[in-house]
């Protein structure tokens, strides 16, 4: 799995050079925009619900990649899909600065030690679940639910990812609660933006 | 005691059959079965006073009752979710959308819970949202896809070690490429006819025309209902977008049950539902209706092949109406005889927030249902939740419980208006 993901890394900079042109957003506008993420993600991005991810700081292009993604159908979820439709190209980048504006502090739970961290995946999410690539989400704190069932959805093709699709497609149900578990335990707070 | 312990020994040997599968070292659920130790001997336990329980109190000074009633903090309990009272009144049981059930303790009975401490720590739970009882003290849990038994639950779960066993086995609820997080917050019931009823929402905003059969088959956006052997699973209840509580008129034994309604229409369509299900096999309208009469964009004007059973009750637009209870105690005023109380989570995504309390319905004699606020003051003056309830249950004193997930917290709603 490792390997996987060290192979497909050179694939992930090549992309990468295309997300340069997006224009930066304005994090003001966006905070404006975000009332209508706040009751699931909080206005600071740290999840109000576990079916939601904490947004807060992470990357621009990987919010504007997904929220991308609902509104054109290659992603769905029966909150985001509808949320999405009413989203342009502006609104996106406005709420992927005001997210990405927060700052992400993560560390290691008193039980966990690093060297047990999941290999195949700390090169991109990091062994605290921060991300290391533009592309990735940030990890940890997640709910144990939530990565299980994006990783699951990646395995059955629901989300398709060039990396993912690849990764998740190798792991069994036990391997993919481990991973969660590993990054579910992570302690994880947003230091909101000023 | 004796009586107990053979009904276990009992069901020990007939779970044990669909139990052999699976591989060469047991899982801890297999342990359990078979009553051996896990080894696993710790309990999270979750502190219970202190400045968290003091902001959840003075958010609580704000909610208003109709007079007589109080409102006071039970537990700190994260994520608390819907919740089954033990019938000896020993333990309420919370279930969450994460990966833990909590135990929730008043050893003093001073109506006010003393310790809270994770269920059964060595298994590990995958969105165990609906705990169950039935009268002679089973506790169910239903979880995504999989349905757990729990023996004696009152009795043993002061030991991390329980006693447990699969009513539904991992992946036999509904096929595993349905699995979803979201519409996945199962509740449970155990009817009058001793039967199981499971609620199992389907996971899109409108189903999608290609699922319609499977769902119809599995009784995915529906309820199911089986013997609490397992056996003779059927669909109960079509035609349900996303239920998420639901419980049987403690008099006529009818299921009443809420449904959550489609997104994206506008802040004020459709209504959210109060169902009253008369009869098995019914059909309540979903994907055609979006809620109460409202037709869904994605079925406009195509001709409905069912017979479609409206609401007893229209509900406010998007204010997730969630767990529910009929009220058969004695504290209360006899108006409140046989009502439903329920409780609105509140709306995701609407431009003014709208729910976020705790709802009563009083059904006339000729079957007509009414629905008014009973607690409410959890949204703020900037429209920000302070609170989110999501299941009402009743102790044995009469008093009501109401869990909220986005608190974390469990409170206790009692009346001394005599």
């Amino acid at each position: 799995m490792l390997k996987a993901c060290v192979l497909a890394l050179g694939g992930v900079f090549l992309a990468q050079s295309g997300l340069a042109q997006d224009a930066p957003g304005d994090p003001e506008a966006g905070r404006k925009l975000a009332g209508q993420c706040r009751t699931c993600h909080g206005i600071d991005g740290f999840a109000k619900i576990p079916i939601a991810p904490h947004i807060g700081g992470e990357n621009p292009a990987y919010i504007t990649h997904q929220l991308t993604a609902f509104r054109e159908g290659t992603r769905v979820h029966e909150m985001m899909s509808v949320v999405a439709k009413t989203l342009d190209d502006t609104a996106i980048a406005n709420l992927a600065a005001w997210y990405s504006s927060q700052t992400p502090v993560a560390a290691l739970s008193a039980r966990q030690s690093p060297e047990n961290a999941p290999e195949g995946c700390v090169a991109c999410h990091g062994v605290d679940g921060i991300a290391q690539i533009e592309d990735a989400p940030n990890l940890a704190g997640e709910t144990t639910m939530y990565i299980d069932t994006q990783l699951k959805a990646f395995r059955t093709g629901k989300r398709s990812h060039d990396i993912m699709t690849g990764i998740a497609a190798e792991m069994t149900n036990a391997e993919i609660r481990a991973v969660a578990e590993w990054y579910a335990a992570i302690d994880f707070k947003v230091i909101p933006a000023q | 005691m004796k009586h107990l312990l053979s009904s276990i020994a009992a069901l020990a040997l007939m779970a044990g059959l669909g139990h052999a599968q699976g591989a060469n070292v047991p899982d801890n659920l297999e342990k359990l079965s078979n009553f051996q130790s896990t080894g696993v001997t710790d309990f999270t336990f979750i502190e219970q006073s202190g400045a968290y329980a003091d902001g959840i109190k003075k958010t609580l000074e704000g909610i208003t009752l109709p007079a007589g009633f109080k409102i006071g903090l039970y537990a700190v309990v994260p994520d608390a979710r819907h919740m089954a009272v033990g019938p000896q009144g020993v333990v309420t049981f919370v279930g969450t959308r994460k990966d833990k059930v909590w135990s929730v303790t008043d050893r003093n009975k001073d109506r006010v819970a003393d310790e809270v401490k994770d269920f059964a720590p060595s298994l590990r739970f995958s969105i165990p949202n609906g705990p169950c009882f039935s009268k002679d003290g089973f506790l169910y849990i239903a979880e995504q896809n999989r349905v757990l038994l729990f023996p004696a639950a009152e009795f043993f779960y002061e030991s991390p070690d329980v006693a447990a066993f699969n009513l539904v086995a991992q992946g036999d609820l509904i096929p595993a490429e349905q699995e979803s997080f979201n519409h996945t917050a199962r509740v449970c019931d155990i009817g009058p006819d001793g039967k199981i009823y499971i609620s199992l929402g389907q996971p899109f905003n409108v189903a999608p025309k290609e699922n319609l059969d499977l769902n119809t088959k599995w009784g995915i956006g529906g309820i199911i209902r089986m013997n609490t052997d397992g056996t003779g699973r059927e669909v109960y209840t079509y035609g349900v977008r996303n239920s998420v509580g639901q419980d049987f008129h403690p008099e006529t034994g009818d299921l009443w049950w809420t449904d959550n309604q489609v997104d994206g229409m506008g802040d004020d369509i459709p209504p959210g539902e109060l169902n009253h299900q008369t009869e098995a096999g019914q059909h309540f309208g979903h994907p055609w209706y979006g809620g109460g009469s409202v037709r869904t964009h994605e079925y406009a004007g195509e001709e409905v092949p069912v017979d479609v059973v409206m609401p007893a009750v229209e509900t406010v637009a998007h204010a997730a109406d969630l767990g529910m209870t009929f009220y058969t105690g004695k504290m209360f005023p006899a108006k409140y005889k046989n009502a439903i109380f329920s409780a609105q989570h509140g709306s995701w995504n609407r431009t003014d927030p709208v729910g976020a309390r705790v709802m009563v319905t009083h059904i006339a004699e000729d079957g007509t249902a009414t629905m008014e606020p009973f607690a409410e003051g959890w949204i703020d003056e900037n429209g920000e939740y302070l609170g989110r309830p999501v299941d009402v249950a009743q102790l044995r004193d009469g008093s009501l419980l109401v869990s909220d997930d986005l608190a974390g917290a469990i409170y206790r709603i009692w009346y001394e208006g005599n």
